[in-house]
C-alpha cells in the first residue's frame, strides 16, 4: 500500500447526508479472487420478498466482482455487478488502494478516448492526488475515512457547474468559463467522497440527441464508433459504457439521459421532476430539466440516486420528500423467490410499438415483456390517448424556455464577448458568434412562440397539452404499477444521418419527452441488442412509474395500496436486469487491451 | 416572405381558432414529421385544419433574430428560415385540437409542497471567482459599451 505523501489536498467532506446501512458497513470474511458469487451472509432465503425496512435487513445485497479482473472476465455473459460495492470492498479490506483503482479507470480512459472523445476536459492529475490522499487517510486508521463513494470515478456532464474545473455547457459562449461553485448535485457526489474524473460532452446546453451539437467534439459510441451515443448527455452514457469512469452524472429535458443509456447499452435514471436540485445546472427548460445519472448497473444508478436527492433550499423548486435509501432494496439475486414480481401489473405502452418503431427495437421490448411476465407481473398493452401531441407540445415549451434562459448569455458578466460600438450590437456579436446553430434555432422558435399574440397560440396550448399528458399518465398509472416501453424508435445511428434534418431529429424523442411533460420517474435498463456494429447495438427498455416511485413510498404506512410496495421502479428494473440471461452488455472495445 | 408594410406595423393577428367547429381529433399517424426532402408533397397541419394563410403570420426572422439579441448574417438567415418554417408549421398541428376547458399546465406539479427559503441575504464565499470571470472589469465596475436607441 502506497504511504506516499504528496502535497496536501483537501479532502472531500464526509457527510451524514447518506444513511448508513448495513450494506455500506459490511466487512466481508474474504473477498473472492476471481469472479464467483458471494453470499456475504449464510441463511435460507426469506419466504417472502421484502420489503421489509432497512434497518432489519440482515441479508446481503449484491454479488462482487473484482475489479481487477473485470474488463476480460465480464464479457461472459451474466448479470451486471455493482462497480461501487466492489471499490468499496476492496478499500475496506484493503486489497487495492484508490490509487490503483483509479490508475487502472484513467489508462483504460487515455486508451479509448482517441476515438470516443467522451470528455471535454479530463482532470486526471486531481483525480491522482485525491486518490492518493485518500489511501493516506486509510492507511492512517482515520475514522470514517471510506465514505459511500470514496474512490468512485465519476464523469459530470458539461452543463453541470463544477468549480474547480471549466464548465462549458458545450458551447463557444462559455468557453474557459470556471464557475464559482459547485452544482448540489456535484457537491453532495464530491461529500460522499466520489472523485471527479473529467466533464463529459453534450448538446450545446443539452439541445440535441446526438452530441454533433457541441461545439467541441463530436462523441462516438463505443458498441460502433461510426454511430453517434445518443445525446444530449452522450458523453456521460459513453464514459460509463466503455468504463472510463465508475457512473455518471446527466440531465435529462426530453429524454436526454434515456435515449442515450439506451444507445450505450448502460443504465440510465432520470428521476422525478424535483427529486434531485437543478442548481448549478445551466438551465435549458427549468420546468422539464432534471439531474439524472448514469451507471452500469442498477445497484450502482440507484446508490447515486440516495446521494444527490433530497431538498436544497437553493432550488426552490426542490422536494422536501424523504429520501429514503434506494439501493438497500435491492437484494441479492439468490434470494429472490422464483416469481419475485408476483402482483406487479405492467403496461406496454401501444403507441410506442407501431409504425416508425425499428422492427429489431419492437422485438427487444415484447422480449423483455415476456421476461416481465416470466417473472410473475402481469403485462398488458395500454393506450394513452394524448402521446403523439406530446412532441410538438414539448418542443414548444422547450424553446419557449430556452428563449427566456439563455438570454443570460449575454457576454457581459461571464463567458466570451465580442466587442462593440454600443451594447445591442455587443450583445448580437456576442451571442452570434458564441451560440451554435441548434441553440440559435430553438431561441429563435421559442421568441415566436412567446411573442405577443402567439402566445395563445403555441405556448398556452402547449400548457394545455400538458395537462392532458399529465392526466393520461394519471389515469394509466393507476391502473398498472409501472409502464414500458422502448426509449427510442431505434438503436444508434451513423454520425451525420439526421444533422440536416431538425423534424427527424425531433421525432427521435416521441419516447420520452411525455415522461418529462409529466415529471415522472423513467429509468432505462439494457434489454437487447439489433443487428449493426462489430457486436450489435443495444436496446434499453424505459420503464416509468408515477411520482417519486423510485423507491416504495413508506409515508403512509396505513394505506392499503400494496402494489406501490412491490412495483417501484428501482426494484423492478433491479431484479429484470439480474435475471436477464446471457447477455453482457460490456461493448467489445474493452475486450482489446 | 411578409411585406414591407406588414413587417412594420406588426399586426396582432386574429385567431380565429375558437369560433370554428370543433373538430375530431386525428389520428396520431397524421403528426408524424416528414423529413425535409419531402414537404413538398407534405400538406402542413394547420392548412389541413382549415386554418387559412393570414391566420398566424409566419415567423420574421429579423424581427425575431433582434428580440432575441443575435445577429445573423445573411447566410444564416437562409439557412434558418425553412427550417424554422417547416418546424413552425409542425406546432401548428396543436390548433386543430379541441383544447377547450383544459387547464394550462404550468409545470408537472409533483413539487406542490416547495416551500419558500426566508428572505435573508447569505453572503457568498467566493466573490473572487465571480469578478473573475468577467470579461471586462474595472473595479468595481462592469464596463459596457454605450447604448444606443434605436429605430
Amino acid at each position: 500500500m502506497p504511504s506516499i505523501l504528496t502535497f496536501p489536498f483537501p479532502a472531500p467532506h464526509q457527510s451524514s447526508v447518506i444513511p448508513k446501512t448495513r450494506a455500506y458497513q459490511r466487512r466481508p470474511e474474504n473477498l473472492p479472487a476471481g469472479r464467483r458469487h458471494a453470499a456475504a451472509s449464510p441463511g435460507p432465503p426469506p419466504p417472502h420478498l421484502p420489503p421489509s425496512p432497512p434497518h432489519s435487513r440482515s441479508a446481503p445485497v449484491h454479488r462482487r466482482v473484482s475489479l481487477q479482473s473485470a474488463p476480460a472476465t465480464t464479457l461472459a455473459p451474466g448479470p451486471a455487478t455493482s462497480s461501487i460495492l466492489s471499490i468499496r470492498e476492496s478499500l475496506l479490506s484493503g486489497e487495492r488502494t484508490a490509487a490503483d483503482i483509479t490508475s487502472e479507470y484513467l489508462s483504460r480512459l487515455r486508451r479509448t478516448e482517441p476515438s470516443l472523445r467522451s470528455f471535454i476536459h479530463v482532470a486526471d492529475a486531481a483525480a491522482e492526488r485525491e486518490a492518493v490522499e485518500l489511501d493516506r487517510r486509510i492507511a492512517s486508521g482515520e475514522k470514517d475515512a471510506v465514505g459511500p463513494l470514496s474512490g468512485v470515478l465519476v464523469g459530470v456532464k458539461d452543463n453541470l457547474c463544477t468549480a474547480n474545473m471549466p464548465s462549458t455547457g458545450g458551447s463557444r459562449i462559455l468557453d474557459g468559463y470556471r464557475p464559482a461553485y459547485d452544482a448540489t448535485a456535484v457537491r453532495r457526489l464530491r461529500e460522499a467522497g466520489a472523485i471527479v474524473v473529467g466533464k463529459t460532452n453534450l448538446d450545446e446546453f443539452g439541445m440535441g440527441s446526438t452530441t454533433e451539437g457541441s461545439a467541441f467534439q463530436v462523441t462516438t459510441n463505443p458498441w460502433d464508433d461510426s454511430c453517434v451515443p445518443g445525446g444530449s448527455s452522450g458523453g456521460s452514457a459513453s464514459a460509463v459504457s466503455a468504463r472510463q469512469c465508475v457512473v455518471s452524472l446527466g440531465s435529462d429535458t426530453g429524454g436526454s439521459v434515456r435515449q442515450p443509456a439506451s444507445f450505450c447499452g448502460v443504465v440510465g435514471l432520470k428521476p422525478t421532476y424535483g427529486r434531485v436540485s437543478r442548481f448549478g445546472l445551466m438551465a435549458y427548460a427549468s420546468s422539464l430539466d432534471v439531474v439524472g445519472c448514469f451507471g452500469s448497473s442498477v445497484f450502482d444508478t440507484a446508490t447515486i440516486l440516495s446521494v444527490v436527492a433530497g431538498h436544497d433550499k437553493r432550488d426552490s423548486t426542490s422536494s422536501s420528500q424523504v429520501v429514503p435509501d434506494y439501493a438497500s432494496e435491492l437484494v441479492s439475486l439468490d434470494l429472490l423467490e422464483s416469481k419475485p414480481l408476483t402482483g406487479v401489473r405492467i403496461g406496454i405502452i401501444q403507441e410506442t410499438l407501431g409504425e416508425g418503431v425499428a422492427n429489431g427495437v419492437i422485438s427487444s421490448i415484447k422480449g423483455a415483456a415476456s421476461h416481465l411476465e416470466q417473472l410473475g407481473s402481469v403485462v398488458e398493452e395500454v393506450s394513452l390517448p394524448s402521446f403523439s401531441l406530446g412532441l410538438p407540445a414539448y418542443y414548444i415549451l422547450a424553446s419557449s424556455e430556452a428563449s427566456s434562459n439563455l438570454s443570460r448569455y449575454d457576454g457581459i458578466r461571464y463567458g466570451r464577448q465580442v466587442s462593440a460600438d454600443d451594447l445591442n450590437d455587443l450583445y448580437g456579436e456576442s451571442r452570434a458568434n458564441g451560440l451554435g446553430h441548434e441553440v440559435k434555432m430553438r431561441i429563435l422558435m421559442g421568441t415566436y412562440a412567446l411573442s405577443a399574440g402567439y402566445y395563445d397560440a403555441y405556448y398556452k396550448r402547449a400548457q394545455q397539452v400538458r395537462t392532458l399528458v399529465n392526466e393520461s399518465f394519471k389515469d394509466a398509472l393507476e391502473r398498472y404499477d409501472i409502464l414500458i416501453s422502448p426509449a427510442a424508435p431505434s438503436a444508434a445511428y451513423k454520425i451525420g444521418e439526421k444533422i440536416n434534418d431538425p423534424l427527424a431529429m425531433y421525432a427521435g424523442d416521441i419516447m420520452t419527452v411525455n415522461v418529462n411533460l409529466a415529471g415522472l420517474p423513467a429509468l432505462v435498463v439494457p434489454c437487447g441488442f439489433v443487428e449493426g456494429g462489430p457486436a450489435g447495438l443495444p436496446v434499453g427498455l424505459q420503464m416509468i412509474g408515477s411520482q417519486f416511485s423510485e423507491a416504495q413510498r413508506v409515508e403512509n404506512p396505513l394505506n392499503n395500496f400494496c402494489h406501490f410496495i412491490q412495483g417501484n421502479l428501482l426494484r423492478v428494473g433491479h431484479i429484470f436486469e439480474q435475471t436477464l440471461q446471457n447477455l453482457s452488455f460490456v461493448p467489445p472495445l474493452l475486450a482489446e487491451s | 416572405m411578409l411585406s414591407a408594410a406588414a413587417a412594420a406595423a406588426f399586426v396582432i393577428p386574429r385567431l380565429r381558432c375558437a369560433t370554428r367547429p370543433r373538430l375530431r381529433r386525428p389520428s396520431a399517424r397524421t403528426y408524424w414529421p416528414r423529413p425535409l426532402s419531402s414537404s413538398s408533397n407534405h400538406v402542413t397541419p394547420a392548412a389541413a385544419a382549415g386554418a387559412g394563410p393570414g391566420e398566424l403570420e409566419p415567423p420574421d426572422l429579423t424581427r425575431l433574430a433582434n428580440a432575441a439579441r443575435i445577429t445573423l448574417s445573411p447566410q444564416e438567415s437562409q439557412d434558418f428560415e425553412p427550417k424554422i418554417r417547416q418546424v413552425v408549421d409542425w406546432f401548428g398541428q396543436l390548433q386543430a385540437v379541441d383544447l377547450e376547458s383544459i387547464v394550462p399546465s404550468l409545470r408537472a406539479g409533483t413539487t406542490a409542497d416547495s416551500s419558500l427559503r426566508e428572505d435573508k441575504p447569505e453572503t457568498f464565499d467566493n466573490r473572487d471567482a465571480i469578478v473573475e470571470a468577467i470579461p471586462s472589469y474595472d473595479d468595481s465596475y462592469i464596463k459596457v459599451p454605450r447604448v444606443l436607441n434605436k429605430e
